[in-house]
């Protein structure tokens, strides 16, 4: 796959004038100054009120007990659960961009991998918060090892649950990794210009020692190949085995083949859609305008583009089952998902997800930061309905029509999900203070290839 | 389980075999419950230890000298940890009483079951007899005697009722009055004679808000002479039912049910089946197993019956000619039970006015159904009967002043009596007025005195079921909140200084057996109490009508009226309001409207359609004086412009019950005590939520309820069975020892909830409230779901019970992370609560819905007290998933006596909570794999499914379908 640009010579990958010195001080120099710029305040103190809200919220389900969700029987599982499969989804965006697109070697990744990453990493952990909340007893999650107890019990390994918690636990070890060993040359950059020695012994121990020597850069390029090609396929399962949480259930709208391949369009999307976001807010912020060019947001808004075209596949498959299929069940229940209780849900995230982001078909919408912004935007909210009805809407018209029964999420299910968006973005905000944001050594390769000056 | 032999009461006659115990219990039995008055502790002690066998009293004390614990030195024998020892008691409704056997743990009362040897019950308990331990145990109950605003001493009541005594001794009774409920104890009604004769000028009034005072005013016409009816369904092929509360609230209802479903099971009768016509304004359960229902306004329901008596040839020919809609349906029932004359009979509830009585008495005495299916017996209930008239002649007297000592005993008449009576305004009044009732009630707290009701299982007394069979109830457990009886107060206005029901109780029966001949009395009583009904007890029968000519003495058909009636009914859980302080009849489901926690003016779809409203809709209802405001519930098959009022809500004073839903009784006048027209019924715009537990009211395409024609069965029995899906990749597995499996045959399912509470009681199911209601969070392991079919005007309904299915191929397993719930080697789906992490996964994906999560620590939030819960279950915690398992701890209980005495289990060895109480033995039980079990043999059945064959999960709980046998002479869309 290549994202080779409409006008090769319009859209440089690099601008012009970016030099390797330049480069080094703009990443190195933002991250090392002592006063962070003001929109980096507002947005931290903004994300940590947002954090506040979760730690009350959770004390309280902790406290309190599950009954403060509006979780019912029937529906017994609800935005928690929406939550986590959009997260997961969200991180997958890091995977997408770094690990597919290095084995790919296209060029543009290198500006925009680490953003995608460390957004990974944020996201990855509100993912893997929401299965252990939505626990009634969430102090025994550890159930889940494989751990030897007194009693001889183990997981039970038919259990699509067990199989998302051992994929879930695997990819946020792995992505950590993947980040780390990504990290180490430019934590070793940042070593060598810091000033000042409390920052200078910090990323020294954090660079493990890098040299920069060619015996360094040929076992880390082997190393981070092998882990990029562990990464990709990765994604890929995480996808499939989130979707399986579904599909090996029972129940009409779960019962589907098509979710493992409905889940990895899903995470496609929503994954690029916020590093294209994240990605133009950054390069606002630290004024990366040289290395993070038109030719990225092309590349981001066609992608974006490729995951809605997949996404409406999808869509087209999921009404296809009950349409075709004879089953009285799946038809009422896909009846109400589109036309019942989940209806506005239904049709907004068709609008969000399929008929908005065919806009950047156009060059002139997908090179437009403010509209891929907002396309974007739209496209996570979009997902999100997405997953709420995928999760509600299944339970709420089961097999059994006397215990049919809506969802209503309380006022404690929204502060989880405004908690949540408040950890990830502390955790991204603090992360730009702390890593540098650009993959310097792999945007410096491209400079010395292309023989800029 | 037991031997029948070892189940009851046994253990006096185990003391017997100490020489001297009969004389010890039979000297010192009286201070024995008062030990303060004479033992010294260490003999009390002793005696204790001596004689668990007054097993029910030791469990908990209150008296002073019981401070101090001391553990069994030696286990006591039969006293087992795990075992339960059943007591036989009784309880009672409007007086009637209802045979129960006690389940004791470790002494302590803790479940409800019915008196295999009692008539009312033969084994099945109602849902509100399953709650009424929760009464027992109610915190809440009242626990102090006032008098003139202070805490008072039973001493003090003593005095003051001993002081009054002193006045009427000299005036013969003048200005005395007693009111009670209706009275069916032997006992009380001898107290109460005594009383009269001392002193003659004292009034004594029975009264009951929901006394089928027209139906007895009725018989009494035909009989010239008061006569109550029992029936005798069994004899019983064709019935016509008129609003008729036969298999819900009639007394012995417990007892036709069985004998209704009895004749209405066609593949075990060789395709016989009863059949069954009803004509209601509000749906009743026996309407909804009629094979032709109508849903009638009161006077279509007046012209109904004349047109049938006409028809009969009971009633004037030109009846047979008043016109009005489905006339030819009338016609051809009332020629279906000419046809069967003698095999026939009319049965009208106790909400249709006298006329309607009188008419079916008429054609059941034009049908000889009496002395065939209909005995006619002495009255049960002490004369004079309770009426409305005695209570109205009763409040003019307190209004004239002419009443200074008014004595209530179980009785809330400034709650229930009629609201033109002005109940409460007499009652102030009265200088002395001393209320006996088991919660500090409306009327308890409106009275000079009032003192705490021993409950029912807390002290000795006496009643009658329905067909006069005498039952001595026996305290299961000494008086939790100090309660005292109906007797002791009667007692001291007799003039007893130290009034003890036990002494006055034996004095009663030990006179009584003498002159009835009954042979030694320390025998006769024991036997008694051990099978819980005294032999032979039973009412006379009455011979048949003398006054033929009924019709005769029957007005003018009722007037059409185009205003909106008003229903007032008894609700189906709370009945007059007596038992709205208990949970567990709060929260169980209404048949029809699954209704919980509150009542709802009921209305049909036509009508709401017309006045412009949907579920929850508060509606203004004016009649006369009176006002309300009430939740409108859309309910089909419903008759069109009526609306009912469910009685028994909207409490005012007691526990729970305070400020839960409406009360209807403010509208209720005397003279218009079940029908009274609106003035106007309009929307006020105001919703309130309803807490229902039915998600959808109708199968919508799925395959749950079967439901065929006799004459198709007939043809090809097996005209419903489907190919099943047995197709697998996977073996299925072996089940060489039992295979534990359920029947549930839903034409005999009434719809009574008895099942429902029975489980809650057994398997400590807690309440949730009407919040968690509300969030479809209620906890019921077991659930009868309500299907309509047809039209929503006069739809079919089906009732159908929800247990876990149990299933071989359990979709829940196999998605839980944690092996939380796994398969036994019997074909048990068990639930591990401590393995259980929450993850809800098994909830979402069982087919059935059965699964119930803790979402809050529900069994922590009650206020129950820890004594109360069944040992045997274990108390679910917070977080965890908790389902039906098939009552395990009875199987294993079952399992360990059959393995002690070296034997097999045998067919009827295991016996579920739900199947226990199931009046019409709609659920069987057992072992699948032995051939000759009666679940097998249910299963051989040709009209056997299982629910969702399509999704092979091969579920062990089976249904048998419904069959209806229509007249094929009535076209089927018009009933």
């Amino acid at each position: 796959m290549t994202l080779a640009t409409d006008d090769p010579g319009a859209l440089p990958i690099v601008r012009p004038g970016v030099t390797l010195t330049s480069l080094s001080e703009t990443v190195s120099g933002r991250l090392l100054s002592r006063r962070p710029p003001l929109w980096w305040w507002i947005g931290f103190g903004f994300a940590s009120m947002l954090l506040l809200v979760l730690i009350v919220a959770v004390v309280n389900l902790f406290v309190a007990g599950i009954g403060i969700w509006g979780v019912n029987i029937p529906v017994a599982w609800g935005l928690a659960i929406a939550e986590y499969v959009w997260w997961i989804a969200l991180a997958s965006g890091g995977t997408i961009i770094s690990a597919l697109f290095y084995l790919t070697r296209s060029p543009w990744r290198a500006a925009t991998n680490r953003i995608a990453e460390t957004m990974l990493l944020s996201a990855a952990a509100c993912a893997g918060l929401m299965p252990i909340l939505h626990l009634g007893r969430p102090g025994l999650f550890y159930w889940l090892f494989p751990y030897s107890t007194v009693m001889g019990v183990w997981p039970q390994v038919r259990s699509p649950l067990w199989w998302d918690f051992t994929c879930l636990l695997c990819y946020i070890l792995m992505s950590i990794m993947y980040y780390y060993v990504g990290l180490a040359p430019d934590l070793a950059t940042v070593r060598d210009v810091a000033k000042g020695r409390a920052r200078r012994m910090f990323y020294g121990v954090l660079a493990l020692g890098w040299r920069g020597s060619a015996r360094h850069w040929r076992k880390h390029q082997t190393v981070y190949g092998i882990m990029s090609a562990i990464m990709a396929p990765m994604v890929v399962s995480v996808h499939s085995v989130v979707g399986l949480d579904f599909a090996a259930g029972l129940t009409p709208g779960w019962h589907s083949t098509q979710f493992p391949p409905y889940f990895f369009f899903g995470a496609v999307i929503s994954g690029t859609a916020l590093v294209a976001m994240l990605t133009i807010l950054v390069r606002w912020g630290y004024g990366l305008e040289g290395v993070i060019t038109d030719y990225h947001i092309n590349a981001l808004g066609k992608l974006v583009l490729l995951g809605s075209v997949m996404l409406a596949y999808a869509y087209l498959f999921e009404a296809w089952g009950p349409i075709y299929g004879a089953n009285v069940a799946d038809r009422t229940e896909f009846a109400s998902r589109i036309f019942g209780f989940t209806a506005p849900a239904y049709w907004g995230k068709v609008a969000l997800n399929i008929v908005v982001p065919q806009a950047l078909w156009f060059p002139a919408v997908r090179r437009s930061k403010p509209a891929l912004f907002v396309i974007s935007g739209g496209i996570i909210v979009g997902m999100w309905l997405e997953r709420y009805i995928i999760v509600v809407s299944s339970l709420h018209r089961n097999y059994m029509p006397s215990y049919w029964g809506d969802y209503y999420p309380t006022v404690w299910d929204w502060a989880i999900l405004a908690g949540s968006i408040g950890l990830f973005l502390t955790l991204f905000f603090a992360l730009l203070r702390i890593v540098p944001i650009v993959a310097m050594s792999e945007v410096r390769e491209i400079i010395a290839k292309d023989g800029a000056p | 389980m037991n031997g029948p032999g070892e189940k009851y009461w046994r253990s006096l006659e185990e003391l017997a075999e100490s020489p001297d115990f009969a004389d010890v219990v039979e000297r010192e039995a009286p201070r024995f419950r008062h030990p303060s008055s004479g033992y010294d502790r260490r003999r009390f002690l002793q005696l204790m230890a001596a004689s668990i066998a007054l097993g029910g009293l030791t469990g908990c004390g209150s008296e002073a000298n019981l401070r101090q614990l001391l553990p069994y030195v030696e286990q006591p024998p039969g006293i087992v940890p795990g075992r339960s020892r059943y007591y036989a008691t009784a309880t009672t409704l409007n007086g009637y009483a209802t045979g129960v056997l006690i389940a004791h743990q470790m002494g302590r009362p803790v479940k409800v079951e019915g008196n295999p040897d009692h008539p009312a019950s033969r084994g099945a308990a109602s849902a509100i007899m399953q709650a009424s331990i929760l009464s027992l145990y109610d915190p809440q109950r009242a626990q102090s005697i006032v008098g003139a605003g202070q805490v008072e001493t039973w001493q003090g009541l003593l005095t003051a009722l001993h002081e009054k005594r002193s006045i009427f001794e000299t005036n013969h009774g003048e200005g005395l009055a007693l009111l009670t409920g209706a009275v069916t104890s032997p006992s009380l009604a001898a107290q109460i004679a005594d009383l009269q004769k001392q002193f003659p000028a004292m009034r004594w009034r029975q009264w009951e808000p929901l006394a089928a005072e027209d139906q007895s005013a009725a018989l009494q016409q035909a009989f010239g002479r008061p006569v109550e009816t029992t029936f005798n369904l069994d004899a019983a092929d064709v019935i016509f039912a008129i609003e008729s509360d036969l298999i819900s609230a009639a007394p012995g209802w417990l007892s036709y049910a069985r004998q209704f479903a009895a004749r209405r099971r066609p593949a075990e009768s060789g395709g016989a089946m009863s059949r069954v016509y009803a004509i209601e304004s509000a749906p009743t359960l026996i309407g909804a197993k009629a094979d032709h229902r109508l849903a009638l306004r009161p006077a279509e329901i007046d012209a109904a019956v004349r047109i049938v008596a006409a028809t009969i040839g009971a009633g004037p020919q030109e009846w047979a000619e008043i016109e009005i809609g489905n006339a030819a349906w009338f016609k051809a029932a009332a020629e279906d039970l000419a046809r069967h004359k003698g095999r026939a009979l009319v049965h009208a509830g106790r909400e249709q006015p006298r006329e309607i009585h009188l008419l079916a008495a008429a054609i059941n005495a034009a049908l000889g159904a009496f002395g065939a299916t209909i005995s006619a017996i002495e009255p049960v209930v002490a004369s004079p009967a309770p009426s409305l008239q005695s209570l109205r002649e009763l409040v003019d007297a307190m209004k004239a002043g002419r009443i200074d000592t008014l004595v209530m005993l179980d009785t809330n008449p400034v709650y229930a009596a009629p609201a033109d009576f002005e109940f409460a305004e007499a009652l102030r009044r009265v200088k002395f007025s001393a209320c006996l009732s088991l919660y500090a009630d409306e009327t308890a707290t409106a009275s000079t005195w009032r003192a705490p009701l021993a409950h029912e299982y807390e002290t000795w007394s006496d009643a009658r079921a329905f067909d006069g069979t005498i039952t001595i109830q026996q305290p299961q457990v000494r008086q939790l909140y100090g309660g005292h009886s109906a007797h002791e107060i009667l007692a001291a206005l007799q003039g007893d200084t130290q009034p003890e029901s036990y002494v006055l109780l034996r004095d009663y029966w030990r006179a009584r057996a003498q002159q009835e001949n009954r042979g030694e009395f320390e025998q006769f009583w024991r036997e008694s109490l051990r099978v819980g009904v005294i032999a032979n007890s039973a009412a006379a029968t009455v011979s048949a009508p003398t006054q033929v000519n009924l019709a005769a003495s029957v007005g003018a058909p009722a007037r059409k009226t185009s205003a909106i009636e008003l229903l007032f009914r008894p609700d189906e859980a709370v009945w007059d309001g007596r038992l709205a302080d208990n949970a567990w009849l709060l929260e169980t489901p209404r048949a029809f409207t699954r209704l919980t926690w509150d009542n709802a003016a009921l209305i049909a779809p036509a009508t709401a359609r017309r006045l412009d409203v949907v579920e929850g809709d508060m509606l203004e209802i004016t009649a006369g004086a009176g006002k309300l405001k009430a939740p409108a519930f859309v309910l089909p098959g419903h008759a069109p412009d009526c609306v009912t009022l469910p009685l028994g809500f909207g409490r005012r004073a007691g526990g729970l019950s305070v400020g839960q839903g409406f009360d209807a009784y403010r509208l209720r006048a005397a003279a218009t005590p079940w029908v009274a027209a609106a003035t106007s019924v309009a929307k006020t715009g105001e919703r309130v939520p309803l807490a229902t537990v039915q998600g959808h009211d109708r199968v919508a395409g799925r395959d749950l309820i079967r439901e065929g024609a006799l004459a198709d069965f007939q043809k090809h029995p097996d005209f419903l069975r489907q190919k099943p899906t047995e197709e697998s990749l996977y073996p299925s597995y072996d089940y060489p020892g039992a295979a534990w499996a359920m029947a549930i045959d839903l034409n005999s399912c009434i719809g009574c909830q008895a099942c429902v509470v029975a489980c809650q009681a057994e398997n400590n199911v807690p309440i949730v409230g009407k919040d968690q209601v509300l969030d479809r969070r209620i906890m019921h392991w077991l659930r009868i779901d309500r299907y309509y079919s047809g039209s929503a005007d006069a739809p079919d309904v089906a009732f159908e019970p929800m247990p876990c299915m149990h299933c071989e191929n359990a979709p829940c397993e196999v998605v839980c992370p944690v092996h939380a719930t796994v398969h036994d080697h019997e074909g048990l789906n068990l639930m591990v609560y401590n393995r259980c992490v929450g993850t809800r996964f098994c909830s979402n994906n069982c087919p059935y819905k059965v699964r119930r999560f803790n979402f809050f620590g529900y069994s922590d939030r009650t206020d129950r007290p820890p004594e109360s819960w069944n040992p045997e279950v274990s108390v679910r915690g917070r977080g965890v998933m908790e389902k039906c398992t098939y009552c395990i701890q009875r199987i294993r209980a079952a399992e360990i006596d059959a393995d002690r005495d070296n034997r097999k289990l045998r067919d009827g060895d295991v016996v579920t909570a739900c199947q226990q109480s199931c009046p019409t033995q709609a659920i069987v039980f057992g072992d699948r794999n032995d051939r000759a079990s009666a679940v097998a043999k249910r299963k051989a059945s040709p009209l056997d499914y299982t629910l969702l064959d399509e999704l092979n999960t091969r579920p062990r709980t089976s249904y048998a379908a419904m069959i209806r046998n229509p007249n094929p002479s009535i076209p089927s869309d018009a009933t």
